[in-house]
């Protein structure tokens, strides 16, 4: 039997937080009265300098090897205690905190009872004090690589700090080129940055940069381990053009069957492509793809007498035998980097999307106004062909809306004002209309930009239109009712812009699944504090930066993806990482190997050894969530100081 | 939603007739009683029915609640699901299903005073109208295979009136912005259903009775549309809005200062000449508006 | 601490607004609270143009308890009960259901009913139906009812005195 236990119990004022409702005398007094407490004392800020040299110089002088304190919740200094006792030198494992604070001064009026129930909640953290193990932290190696998923703005911007830094980054991307939503715009807000001219400076970067292996038209398959160690599946999907051949001449491409037949992805359909394509004439990496959902080669198995891209690719490019391909990576961290959608706007049939190509989503707008778009920036109407007197936009659609995204987008009304003002540049004599709901211009230089807006007269209604009419000629109609007049005014347009809401991108659900991520109501990426942590998830090793947790627009995307590089780096850079020891352990005498707990264990944490026939612990993997001990039938299970003894003697000293 | 039955079996709705069609809109209830057999429907007459209480929704909601479920509760007493004609009734009924679905204490309340009339208020029937029963029940294929006479050239202007369309929160049988039931039982009956910009568009009833000149200025701005579109015909599933288009569209006409010569049918009158009845049977000489023109392009 | 209205010279009725509000609660609508003047509702309303109904400007009224100006108002009864301002709000807001209920309470405080409302409520409580069997023209000039129609007799209550009995002990009540 281990020798008597020494314990020391601090109880700590927190200013007056906690001396206004519990008389800490009392309280540090009866300490001293209870089995195994050898002194007891009491300070004001425990967590303080001052406090903890009081812990130290007592535990040195008291010869202890427990410590209860009795202060507020754990989850504020559970760790700044232990490093305190590990400094006086005892194990830091061998710390209690009794919560007087949050459970008790806090909770109740009347002092004399509060007192009494901090003394029994002393009394049964002392008895699981006197019970603690000194437990050590186990260290796993850190694989110091990483993995960015996700390859526009904030994907590459992650990519590029963390290679900077010196780490091996694996960038997959499921398009067949980098750059994201950013590359389909024109002009940024509020510096009108042509988009092209930024990004793709960075995009040639990560293609040139020694440590960021470039992976596109690849998708994540699986993802196994934990942090510090995981074993990542990507599927190279086939693209039928040999990467290490094709120059990107485009020979192929202009001599394809279905040339201009295809809805090009990247123009929303109002641009055309073949079978075989480049997404945009800067796509990175500069090498053709070939699309096997409408290819008549690949679908029918003969493209005329013979495949005329075939026939022209000066380079032998062309393969039409290639596979797809998995490879396997071991990295230590993950940076999710996944982007977002605009919502589907076809869907909301108020709006008259689906009865008029005059009507266009902001993106659609935006390719429209792009001098690399399908018009080459001249804004014509896609029915007609005519160039519009009046284009109205309305804002809002979709968003702050309980039937469909009850958030703001953070970033429509930036862009419907950029918008507006590009189009004045573009026209002599247009009108411009703006339904608002109301005008977020939060950002540096937002205002201003904002109050440059105004000075354009395009005519701002504040108020949502109901719906959006097409006439026989048409013409699209709409009532808004302007509350600052308060008056009803019939708008006519010869295009409408809406500004939709901003979604998760399609594909996030299956990603979350497979890195077992959190996703809040609105299905963005659950962060692990919305103030604190805004770049942490709840598992350990993978970070989030850009639209994927939340819509923002690209200087938020951009600072958010650098602090999850570093994040990232902060782990990477670490050779060796240490396990938290208050785990599950498996009692092997106990055991019967029936092999339940390895069913319930939701972090794939358990093995059965085939040999001893008992499970096995992975203390990498396991995050200490209980339930395989409620599980196991045979209490071979145990949480390492949370044991069954341990709490049923905290138990018995509160009853 | 019920199962598609087989050809062989017959399905037994009570049919809730509410006040406006038996007392008025013959038209509507002799072309019900007409296509519904044809498609595998039984109508039973129950004795007992009120008004589903809507439209004294103005004066007293909680009345309406009552009478409503009252209806409810008398189909169910008969162990039968409900067919409710008009779109008015409709959503009166599935008001207070919803309402009362979420509200155990008002159930309670409601069922005391059923207790009267030894009824009792469960929730448990389901309620059809004409077109989520044809589209959702009886089904296209069925359909399909008993039109007789194709409806070729017919282009028809829909309308499912306001409390057929809304609000979605309560449960509608059709979507509330892109409705397409009818028009895919008039496509495969042979005729056309385009869209039109003003198909949501209100007729105005509620308030004839107060502000007669309003209901028909909405009545002749949605009939204008409609005839300026050169639809072959208009067709409504609901007495109230009928009568508007119908027995009311040369008011309307004199109102909006326009011409108006729309044949307004209801839509099972539409469906049942496709299905080879007859057309007095269907009650076509009830209608007021141009029946004869129609006739014609028929 | 007061707030005045000074076109009306009145303070909020806040006792009347939790009344609105509670029965929205109670039927499992959206309270007011929740709008944030928009104006979609209005802007759809079908009955703004003619009869310049703002359903938007009620839920603001509404917030505020300026609730007696509305009640004594004839506005509250041009609205057409589309269901469109409750189906586009984005806040899932009912100005209808509000109005319903302004209505309602105007009738209970003993303001006159426009329309045919009583005579519809007479007919009623008498046979149970809003109105009786008419008589109605045929395309050739004739005019027939339900009987030469060969439809089936009529339905209504079968013990007109049950009937009235439950259903006038709830008129009495409020939601």
């Amino acid at each position: 039997m281990a020798k008597k236990r020494r314990v020391g119990v601090f109880v700590c004022h927190c200013g007056i937080n906690i001396s206004q409702k519990i008389d800490i005398e009392k309280l540090r007094s009866f300490a001293e009265t209870l089995e195994g407490v050898v002194v007891s004392k009491d300070y004001k800020y425990m967590c303080s300098d001052v406090g903890a040299t009081l812990i130290k110089d007592t535990i040195k002088d008291y010869k202890l090897d427990a410590v209860v304190i009795a202060s507020c919740s754990p989850r504020m200094h559970e760790q700044t205690f232990r490093n305190v006792v590990l400094e006086g030198g005892v194990n830091p494992y061998r710390v209690e905190i009794v919560n007087i604070r949050e459970q008790c001064s806090w909770s109740h009026e009347n002092k004399d009872f509060a007192t009494e129930k901090a003394k029994t909640l002393l009394r049964s953290g002392v008895a699981k004090a006197r019970l603690l193990e000194p437990l050590e932290r186990s260290k796993i190696d850190v694989v110091q690589d990483a993995l960015v998923i996700g390859g526009g703005i904030s994907g590459i911007q992650a990519s590029l700090d963390l290679a900077d830094d010196g780490f091996h980054v694996t960038l997959v991307e499921r398009e067949p080129t980098i750059g994201g939503h950013m590359a389909q715009l024109d002009k940024t807000f509020p510096t009108l940055d042509c988009s092209s001219c930024i990004l793709t400076p960075k995009m040639m970067e990560v293609q040139n940069h020694p440590n960021i292996e470039l992976l596109t038209y690849a998708e994540v398959e699986s993802v196994e381990g934990s942090i510090g160690n995981f074993s990542v599946k990507i599927k190279k999907k086939a693209r039928y053009v040999d990467l290490d051949k094709c120059t990107g001449c485009g020979d192929c491409i202009a001599v394809c069957r279905l040339k201009d037949r295809i809805d090009n992805e990247f123009d929303f359909g109002l641009g055309k492509r073949g079978a075989i394509y480049m997404p945009f004439p800067q796509a990175i990496p500069l090498k053709c793809t070939i699309d096997d959902s409408s290819c008549l080669f690949l679908t029918r198995g003969k493209c005329g007498e013979s495949p005329p891209c075939r026939d022209a690719c000066g380079q032998k490019a062309i393969d039409f035998d290639q596979k797809d391909e998995v490879i396997e990576k071991k990295v230590g961290a993950i940076v999710v980097a996944t982007g977002y959608d605009l919502l589907d706007v076809s869907a909301l049939g108020e709006y008259s999307y689906n009865h008029s190509a005059d009507v266009l989503s902001s993106l659609e707008m935006e390719r429209l106004i792009s001098s690399s778009g399908p018009t080459k920036g001249e804004i014509t109407r896609p029915s007609d062909g005519k160039k519009p007197k009046s284009i109205t936009y309305i804002l809002c659609v979709g968003s702050r809306d309980v039937s469909q995204c009850s958030w703001c987008c953070r970033i429509g009304c930036m862009s419907a004002l950029k918008q507006a003002f590009l189009l004045d540049e573009k026209f002599e004599d247009l009108e411009i209309n703006i339904c608002y709901n109301d005008i977020r211009a939060f950002g540096k230089g937002y205002e201003e930009f904002y109050g440059k807006i105004r000075g354009i007269g395009a005519n701002m209604f504040r108020g949502r239109p109901s719906e959006v009419r097409v006439q026989a000629d048409g013409q699209l109609k709409m009532d808004v009712f302007d509350t600052t007049t308060s008056k009803l005014f019939e708008v006519s347009s010869d295009m409408v812009v809406l500004v939709p809401a901003l979604v998760p991108r399609t594909g996030a659900d299956e990603l979350a699944r497979l890195l077992h991520l959190t996703q809040s109501a609105d299905g963005f990426l659950l962060e692990a504090h919305p103030k604190l942590r805004p770049m942490d998830t709840f598992v350990g090793g993978v970070f989030v930066g850009g639209c994927c947790q939340a819509p923002k627009d690209i200087c938020d995307s951009v600072a958010q993806a650098s602090g999850a590089a570093s994040r990232a780096a902060t782990l990477l850079s670490q050779k060796e990482l240490e396990i938290d020891p208050l785990i599950a352990a498996v009692d092997p005498d106990a055991c019967t190997g029936c092999g339940v707990c390895i069913d319930v264990c939701p972090y794939n944490a358990r093995s059965l050894d085939e040999i001893k026939r008992i499970a096995v612990v992975e203390g990498a993997l396991c995050a200490g969530c209980g339930a395989c001990i409620v599980a196991c039938p045979s209490n071979a299970s145990i949480h390492k100081n949370f044991t069954r003894k341990q709490l049923m003697d905290m138990v018995d000293d509160i009853v | 939603m019920a199962e598609k039955k087989t050809k062989d079996q017959k399905i037994k709705l009570a049919l809730f007739p509410g006040c406006s069609m038996p007392t008025e809109q013959y038209g509507y209830e002799l072309s019900v009683r007409e296509v519904m057999p044809l498609v595998g429907i039984e109508l039973v007459d129950l004795q007992g029915f009120s008004c589903c209480g809507e439209p004294m929704k103005s004066v007293n909601a909680l009345m309406t609640l009552y009478l409503s479920a009252r209806n409810i509760a008398l189909a169910e007493k008969e162990g039968l699901d409900i067919l409710a004609p008009c779109a008015m009734c409709h959503l009166a009924l599935s008001d207070c299903m919803h309402v009362l679905g979420s509200d155990e204490s008002l159930k309670k309340r409601i069922n005391e005073k059923l207790g009267s009339e030894d009824l009792e208020y469960h929730g448990s029937a389901k309620l059809y109208h004409v077109v989520d029963l044809l589209y959702d029940v009886v089904g296209l294929e069925k359909i399909e295979e008993l039109v007789k006479k194709p409806l070729k050239d017919i282009s028809v202007a829909t309308h499912y009136g306001c409390h057929l369309l809304r609000p979605t929160v309560i449960g509608r049988p059709v979507d509330a912005e892109q409705p397409k039931k009818m028009e895919e039982i008039i496509k495969i009956c042979g005729g056309s259903a385009p869209f039109y910009p003003e198909k949501l568009d209100c007729c105005g009833g509620i308030v004839q009775f107060n502000l007669l000149e309003s209901a028909l200025t909405k009545t002749g701005q949605k009939l204008k549309a409609v005839k300026d579109a050169e639809f072959s015909c208009f067709v409504d599933v609901c007495p109230w809005c009928h009568k508007m288009f119908d027995a009311r569209q040369q008011k309307a006409a004199e109102t909006v200062a326009a011409k108006l010569d729309v044949p307004v049918l209801y839509f099972t009158q539409l469906l049942g000449l496709a299905l080879g009845v007859d057309s007095k049977k269907l009650g076509l000489f009830l209608n007021q508006s141009p029946m004869q023109k129609f006739e014609e392009v028929f | 601490m007061t707030i005045v209205d000074l076109t009306s010279m009145s303070s909020p009725q806040v006792g009347e607004r939790s009344e609105i509000n509670n029965r929205l609660k109670r039927l499992q609508e959206e309270v007011s609270e929740l709008c944030y003047q928009c104006g979609k509702c209005t802007a759809g309303c079908e009955a703004h143009k003619l009869l310049e109904l703002e359903p938007h400007k009620i839920i603001a009224l509404l917030k505020r308890g300026l609730v007696d100006e509305m009640l004594n108002s004839d506005i509250i009864w041009t609205c057409m009960s589309c269901f469109k301002c409750w189906q586009r709000c984005p806040q899932a807001v009912p100005p209808v259901s509000v109005l319903f209920t302004l209505k309602n309470m105007a009738v209970a405080s003993g303001k006159e009913i426009p329309g045919s409302y009583t005579q519809m409520m007479q007919s009623l409580m008498s046979i149970g139906l809003v109105s009786d069997v008419q008589s109605v023209p045929t395309q050739d000039g004739k005019t027939v009812s339900r009987d030469d129609l060969g439809l089936p007799p009529l339905s209504k209550p079968v013990d007109a005195q049950k009937f009235q009995a439950g259903f006038m002990a709830l008129a009495m009540e409020k939601v």
